[in-house]
C-alpha cells in the first residue's frame, strides 16, 4: 500500500527532539506498553491494541484525536500498517512508525558534548537510555561503552576521520548487549574491561592499566576503579574536566548495587566508593553517565551530563556520610524491577556463545533499569 | 484436542495471525474449537489479549519445534 505514511525513527526522534506536541497510538498489547515506551516530553499517548481494532466496537474511536495527525506504533511495523490503513478510512490523519519498536531500539544519535583538545561525542540510544561515547584527538579515537551496533561507531570514526584504538567497557553490562569484542576484533582496537568483571574474550585489565593515551601526549584516560554497581566497574578520568561513570554516577542518582545477587555486600562496596573516590573529584568536573532514565537529565545542548557537585546537591545520599542509612537505602533498589533477561545478558557480554540478531534484538527488548532513583 | 477449524498462519507476521484467527472463527458455532498454527513468538501475548476481549477462550498453547499451537473456543 503506497499510500499507508510512515515515519523513520530518526525522524520522529527530530520531532520529539524539537518539542513537538505529538499524539502516538501505541497498538500493542497492555503489557508491553506499560513496560516500555517511546518517551518525550511533550507527547500524549493513547494504548488500544490492534486486535480491539479487529472488533466492530465504535467506542475505541472516541478518545483518538480527528483534529491532528496520530503516530501509530507496535512492535515491529505491521499492526500500526494494519491500523493506519483502518483509521484512514475513517477519515483520521496517521502515518505508522516504520519497523515499529524494533526499529526505535535500534536508533542511535550523536551529540557533540565539547570540541577542544579533546573532542568527546555522546551517543544517545533513546530507546534504552543508553548512552556511549568517543573521545577523539589528532586521529586517533578511544570508544566507552559500544553497543552491539558496532557500525554506528565506525561510521562516526569514518566521518571524523579518525582511527578506533582503544575500546572500553566500564563494566559488564546486564541491561544490553555490548559491542566491546566484536567493535574491537572489527577494527583491531584494544579491548579493555575490569579483570573482576570476569570476562571469557581477549581483554587488557583495566586494574592493570594506569592510563591510556588517544592521540596527543597529553590527552589520557585515566581508569578509576568505582565498584559498587558491579565488582569492578570503572570510571574513566580525563583531566579535572570529564568522568565518564558508567552505571555508577548518573544524573539522576547512583546505579543500583543488586544485579549480581549481593545486593547488601556491593551496596558496602558502593558506599566506599561514593565517599572515598567519588568525593576526592572537583565539583566543577562534567560527569558523564552510560545511562539515563528521565527526559530531565538531557541538559539544553542535548547532552545528557551534569557538573558532579550539581548532583551531589541534588542527592543528600551522595552527601550523607552515614554507611547504614546508605547501604540501607541503596539495597531497597533492590526490590525494583530488574532489567529483563539480564542473567542471559550478563552471560553473554562475559564471552557467551554468541546469538542471532533476532535473539539479540528480543533479549534487549524493554526499558533500561539500572539506576537506582533516590527522591531525597 | 479436536477442534473443528485450523487455520495455518505459519510464517506470517502481526498482525496476521490474529488477523487470520479472527476470520477462522467467524465461521465457527459457539462451543467449537479453532486450532491456529503459528510462528510468531510475539503473538502469543496478542492472543491472550483478544481472547479476552472477545470472550473466547484460549484452551490450550503448545510449543513445537519453531511453531505454536493456539487452541481457542467460541464464545457466546
Amino acid at each position: 500500500m503506497s499510500t499507508i505514511k510512515t515515519i523513520t525513527a530518526a525522524e520522529l526522534h527530530q520531532q520529539l527532539e524539537k518539542g513537538e506536541h505529538l499524539f502516538i497510538l501505541d497498538v500493542r498489547n497492555e503489557e508491553d506498553f506499560n513496560d516500555w515506551k517511546i518517551e518525550g516530553k511533550n507527547v500524549q499517548f493513547l494504548n488500544i491494541p490492534y486486535y480491539n481494532f479487529l472488533e466492530e466496537d465504535e467506542s475505541i474511536y472516541i478518545d483518538i484525536p480527528s483534529d491532528k495527525e496520530v503516530i501509530v506504533v507496535c512492535a515491529k511495523g505491521g499492526a500500526s500498517e494494519f491500523i493506519v490503513e483502518t483509521l484512514e478510512s475513517r477519515n483520521f490523519k496517521a502515518s505508522h512508525l516504520e519497523g515499529g519498536m524494533l526499529s526505535w531500539s535500534q536508533f542511535y544519535y550523536p551529540v557533540v558534548v565539547k570540541d577542544e583538545d579533546v573532542k568527546v561525542i555522546q551517543l544517545n540510544r533513546p530507546a534504552k537510555g543508553c548512552l556511549s561515547y568517543m573521545v577523539i584527538s589528532e586521529g586517533k579515537a578511544l570508544v566507552v561503552d559500544p553497543a552491539r551496533h558496532v557500525d554506528e561507531y565506525v561510521k562516526i570514526a569514518a566521518a571524523e576521520g579518525v582511527t578506533i584504538e582503544h575500546i572500553v567497557d566500564s563494566h559488564l553490562h546486564a541491561d544490553h548487549l555490548t559491542g566491546g569484542p566484536e567493535l574491537a576484533k572489527q577494527t583491531g582496537a584494544n579491548y579493555y574491561i575490569h579483570s573482576s568483571e570476569a570476562p571469557n574474550v581477549e581483554y587488557i585489565a583495566l586494574d592493570q592499566t594506569n592510563s591510556i593515551q588517544v592521540g596527543n601526549t597529553n590527552v589520557k584516560v585515566v581508569p578509576v576503579e568505582t565498584p559498587g554497581h558491579t565488582p569492578g566497574s570503572v570510571s574513566f578520568q580525563i583531566g579535572d574536566k570529564y568522568i565518564m561513570t558508567g552505571d555508577t554516577v548518573f544524573v539522576g542518582g547512583l546505579g543500583r548495587p543488586d544485579l549480581g545477587g549481593k545486593a547488601a555486600e556491593w551496596a558496602q562496596t558502593l558506599y566506599d566508593t561514593v565517599f572515598q573516590t567519588i568525593s576526592q573529584m572537583p565539583d566543577n568536573i562534567l560527569v558523564l553517565p552510560s545511562h539515563y532514565a528521565a527526559q530531565d537529565e538531557i541538559n539544553e545542548q542535548g547532552v545528557v551530563a551534569e557538573k558532579l557537585g550539581v548532583i551531589r546537591n541534588n542527592n543528600e545520599i551522595m552527601r550523607n556520610g552515614d554507611r547504614k542509612s546508605f547501604t540501607d537505602a541503596v539495597a531497597a533498589s533492590a526490590n525494583t524491577v530488574k532489567p529483563p533477561n539480564f542473567e542471559e545478558i550478563v552471560s553473554l557480554n562475559r564471552g557467551g556463545k554468541p546469538v542471532d540478531p533476532d535473539k539479540a534484538t528480543e533479549l534487549e527488548i524493554g526499558p533500561n533499569r539500572c539506576a537506582v532513583h533516590h527522591g531525597a | 484436542m479436536e477442534f473443528q477449524a485450523l487455520v495455518d498462519a505459519k510464517g506470517l507476521a502481526c498482525p496476521m495471525p490474529v488477523v487470520k484467527a479472527k476470520k477462522g472463527i467467524e465461521g465457527l458455532e459457539t462451543g467449537e474449537i479453532l486450532l491456529l498454527e503459528t510462528t510468531d513468538r510475539g503473538s502469543l501475548k496478542d492472543f491472550q489479549g483478544w481472547v479476552k476481549r472477545t470472550n473466547h477462550e484460549l484452551l490450550k498453547v503448545e510449543e513445537h519445534e519453531g511453531f505454536f499451537r493456539f487452541y481457542v473456543k467460541k464464545g457466546e
